[in-house]
């Protein structure tokens, strides 16, 4: 069985100009190697990184006395959860061919007596099962006295590959919940690639190697410079408006060559793995020659309560340029907490390389549809862990009074806010080092960062207000980026206004679309949005730089020269460079000449 | 469990002394029951940080300060269930994990349930088949026939599937009732169909039944206060005399004096009625976090009883006394059960 299925799984390759690939693809292995190098330095040697510098020093065969030694002394209290399990099996597997015995048995023990929490979100469940099915595969034949959980090693594995093969499922016919999030990327990044390294049956191994791909295909078609872009569902203060804060920027890194040298402790299993990159995703997710619209479709986290649909869908519509990107989720509560429903990004200006605006909503009611705690303390209880959650202030959440509409390069953005709504104003983030930032009498607001200008028309007055940001990135007990200490500022700018029938639209070029600065202002100048802005009827026409003729009427009602868009017939990935419809477990990757087709459902890989 | 090693040490140490000494302090220890609380997570839990211990805890009612805990910690355990005729070797936990059994009074347990049971909110014996178990999840309900050995979803009817409370009715085999947020259903056939009672008002949050009477019923609902029907749910009364809040989490019956019960709910404080649910008075002397979201009385002596508060532990009252905190300081308690033994 297990043969016949090694044989359906094998690669079928029909390639063409091998040899110029060849080459080409040296050259990225090599600079892939020295990144790999430097980041493992961090942990090579060191006394104090824990499961990582016991993996790292296995992975090299190096110092294993001291990997020992650090690794049982760990094990003495494990804590962590999901986030135990996989630094736990992952330098186990690294190591357990030249760990001492003793160690074996110790690292055996804390799965017999640690019961790890397998969590209540999607990064969570592929933390629990991608490691639980790897460890179950290790001690095979296992009583459930030997577990944890009480359950016997044939029955771990069996639970963990069902839901791994139903996740992998979902994610590839109705897409990802828990998607696109610069800050919990890594999470599933890491799960797959301890399947693609280490599962021992080959079906699973082929699932973790293509999901593998398939998750860097998904940030490379929406990456640039080491930043995710686009809209997303999950991102965390300060990397919302630092972006190469997020844990995702560690993987550009490493697999881009991209943004800035890191040495993340999430990207280290991965890098001490044998998984690599096919260079078709390298070459997405660095080719800018030509602008581009790529859309996706994702899925809203399992609405447990107050809604109809279990998993309703999510359009993404993105537009990248070698200079930005700007993209946007359709609006509404998609995600709860952390969605990020629009923003610019380019490459001028780090760190704060980002426009962005948002309602800053929050109610028991939007916790209720996705945790099944009571409504009333929930509050409480999420503010526990995600502190700006309930800030009026804050620059992460989504808001049912908020719509987008993006054609290109420009968005349209509507608030249909009603009395007594948790805030009733809506926020606009422009950092400090913009070139220039003009409150133009036309109406518009004119900013300038490096080769990229950012157009910004309120549809309803507002005012400016020093923004405070702390110089470092703050984190949380579980090391995630959070809420910042009053203390600090530096003065990021906020453009606030107070009322709540409302929009903007937002116009982004490059030097190299419009020309000058100047030139991109006078072609703003020329065009004023047309606005009702009524409780209840609130909507704008508005004609882009490009000449298109977009009409926008909240909540869903879009026109793109004079034809209705209809969004749901979104593919799941859609773009010169990724393509897949929906249900169909089929993802066709493209460049130049070179394309790429994972079939999942029959883990056959073509090029 | 202490119940089980008081009987292990019985039979290992049977000296003249010591069975004379039992002999005499035999009646005292009939009247023992052990109170067993569910903790779902205390003060700033974040998944994956390390947090406090949480799960479940459990002590005597009566004589006892410390409590003891037993099964796996930071599990989210919202639901705890003890069979009442087998001196507490069967645990049942409803938690984020799934359903965990233990059938040797806590010292193993078993995780019965796969990935696609989750968010259980609380867990259910049958009283009339041991081997029958409900649990109520965020998904809907699940019911296990042969001993949480294997579980089949049972949503054929709920228009609403978020299900907060089980109830098995203790005299008619069969009929069960459960709580959603599209208001109580009810099923006369275990399960296989439900059907909308005539209690309709949304986030119907727990059901209670009489300990002998089972036509009387009452049930906590998040918006809608305390609604009592006294004809085996054809209909529903708002019980509403001496009540000034909307929302509660938790209805018990004093087991011995049935006239007597008890609500609580968010920021209500602990409500206490002594005419069968037909008006309330608040009895919160000495209580210092009044939201509740669990009630136990003891049924070995109705005097005592106890308040699980949410972040505030377990507090006691004995006899009308104030209410003092026996324990679990910061812990969110989401359910409660005392068992004699």
């Amino acid at each position: 069985m297990r043969n016949a299925l090694a044989v359906a799984i094998a690669l079928v390759t029909v390639s063409s100009g091998l040899n110029a690939g060849q080459s080409e693809r040296e050259k990225y292995l090599e600079g892939f190697a020295q990144r790999v190098r430097y980041l493992s330095s961090a942990y090579d040697t060191s006394l104090t990184g824990g499961y990582y510098a016991a993996a790292a020093r296995y992975a090299h065969r190096a110092d294993i006395r001291t990997a020992d030694s650090i690794f049982s002394a760990m094990l003495r209290e494990p804590r962590g959860d999901m986030f135990w399990m996989f630094p736990c099996i992952g330098a186990y597997l690294h190591g357990k061919d030249v760990m001492s015995p003793e160690t074996r048995a110790v690292v055996r023990n804390a799965w017999k007596t640690y019961a790890p929490y397998r969590g209540d979100t999607e990064n969570h469940w592929a933390m629990y099962y991608s490691t639980l099915y790897l460890a179950a595969e290790q001690w095979p034949g296992l009583p459930g006295s030997e577990w944890y959980n009480g359950k016997s090693s044939d029955e771990n594995r069996e639970e963990a590959k069902e839901y791994l093969i139903h996740w992998i499922t979902i994610t590839t016919t109705i897409g990802q919940g828990e998607f696109d999030s610069p800050d919990y990327f890594p999470e599933y990044v890491v799960s797959m690639s301890l399947l693609a390294d280490f599962a021992q049956d080959a079906a699973m191994k082929q699932r973790g190697t293509m999901m593998m791909d398939y998750l860097l295909a998904d940030f490379a078609a929406e990456h640039l410079d080491g930043q995710y872009l686009g809209g997303f569902s999950r991102i965390y203060q300060p990397a919302v408006y630092k972006p190469l804060l997020s844990g995702a920027s560690a993987f550009a890194y490493l697999y881009f060559g991209t943004g800035e040298p890191s040495q993340s402790v999430w990207a280290l299993l991965p890098a001490l793995g044998e998984y690599r990159m096919p260079k078709i995703i390298y070459d997405i997710a660095t080719d800018r020659s030509r602008p581009y619209v790529h859309r996706e479709r994702k899925r809203v986290r399992n609405v447990i309560r107050f809604g109809t649909d279990k998993n309703p869908p999510v359009y993404k519509y993105t537009y990248v340029t070698k200079d930005y990107g700007i993209g946007s989720l359709q609006g509404g509560i998609l995600q709860p907490i952390q969605q990020h429903t629009w923003g610019v990004r380019y490459t001028y200006g780090r760190p704060y390389t980002t426009i962005f605006g948002l309602h800053p909503y929050w109610s028991s009611l939007e916790l209720g549809m996705f945790f099944p705690e009571e409504i009333k303390p929930l509050m409480a209880d999420v503010v526990g862990s995600k502190s700006t959650y309930n800030n009026r202030d804050k620059w992460t959440g989504g808001s049912p009074y908020e719509r987008t509409f993006q054609h290109k390069n420009t968005l349209l953005v509507l608030y249909d806010i009603p009395p007594g709504t948790t805030t009733e104003h809506i926020d606009g983030f422009f950092p400090r080092n913009l070139e220039e930032r003009i409150l133009d009498p036309s109406g518009w607001i004119l900013c300038k960062a490096g080769d990229t200008y950012v157009g910004w028309y309120p549809l309803q007055p507002g005012e400016w207000s020093e923004e405070g940001i702390a110089t470092g990135q703050v984190k949380n007990s579980i090391g995630r980026p959070t809420d910042i200490p009053r203390s600090a500022r530096e003065g990021n700018w906020r453009f606030r206004s107070y009322k709540p029938h409302n929009g903007y639209v937002i116009e982004v070029r490059s030097k190299e679309e419009i020309g000058s600065f100047t030139s991109f202002c006078a072609a703003l100048r020329k065009r004023t949005p047309v606005a009702v802005l009524k409780p209840g009827s609130v909507s704008v026409t508005y004609t882009t730089l490009g000449g298109d003729r977009m009409k926008f009427s909240f909540p869903d009602g879009r026109w793109l020269n004079g034809r209705p868009v209809d969004l749901t017939k979104t593919k799941l990935f859609d773009g010169p460079f990724l393509n897949a419809e929906v249900g169909s477990q089929m993802l066709t990757m493209r460049h130049g000449n070179a394309k790429r087709i994972l079939d999942i459902k029959s883990l056959m890989v073509t090029e | 469990m202490r119940p089980l090693l008081l009987n292990r040490n019985l039979n290992l140490n049977l000296t003249l002394l010591l069975a004379l000494t039992l002999f005499l302090s035999a009646p005292l220890l009939s009247q023992r029951s052990t109170l067993y609380v569910s903790v779902v997570a205390t003060k700033l839990f974040v998944v994956g940080a390390a947090n406090p211990q949480t799960g479940v805890f459990y002590r005597y009612t009566a004589g006892d300060s410390a409590w003891e805990h037993t099964g796996a910690v930071n599990i989210r355990a919202f639901g705890v269930a003890v069979p009442p005729n087998d001196s507490g070797k069967t645990i049942y936990v409803a938690s984020g994990n799934g359903v965990h059994k233990s059938t040797d009074g806590g010292s193993s347990w078993k995780i019965t349930t796969g990935w696609n049971i989750t968010e259980v909110l609380g867990v259910a014996p049958d009283p009339h088949d041991f081997r029958t178990v409900y649990c109520a999840t965020a998904y809907g309900v699940f019911k296990s026939t042969d001993g949480c050995a294997t579980w089949n979803e049972m949503n054929a009817g709920l228009q609403e599937k978020f299900v907060t409370c089980v109830l098995p009715d203790r005299f008619t085999r069969g009929r069960v009732y459960c709580a959603t947020e599209g208001g109580l259903y009810e099923s006369s056939n275990g399960g296989i169909r439900w059907t909308h009672s005539a209690l309709s008002v949304p986030g119907v949050r727990v059901v209670a039944q009489h300990p002998t009477n089972p036509s009387v019923l009452i049930a906590g609902t998040e918006e809608f206060g305390v609604y009592v029907s006294r004809n085996g749910g054809k209909s529903w009364d708002r019980s509403e005399a001496g009540m000034d809040h909307p929302t509660f989490y938790a209805v018990t019956f004093d087991p011995n004096h049935p006239d007597t019960v008890y609500a609580g709910g968010y920021i209500t404080g602990v409500y206490r009625s002594t005419d069968g649910a037909r008006s309330w008075m608040r009895i919160n002397d000495g209580l210092t976090q009044l939201n509740i979201h669990a009630i136990a009385v003891d049924p070995t002596d109705g005097r005592r009883v106890f308040a699980g508060t949410m972040w505030g532990g377990v507090f006691e009252s004995y006899d009308g006394e104030p209410w003092r905190c026996i324990g679990l300081e910061g812990s969110e308690v989401w359910s409660m059960v005392i068992q004699p033994f």
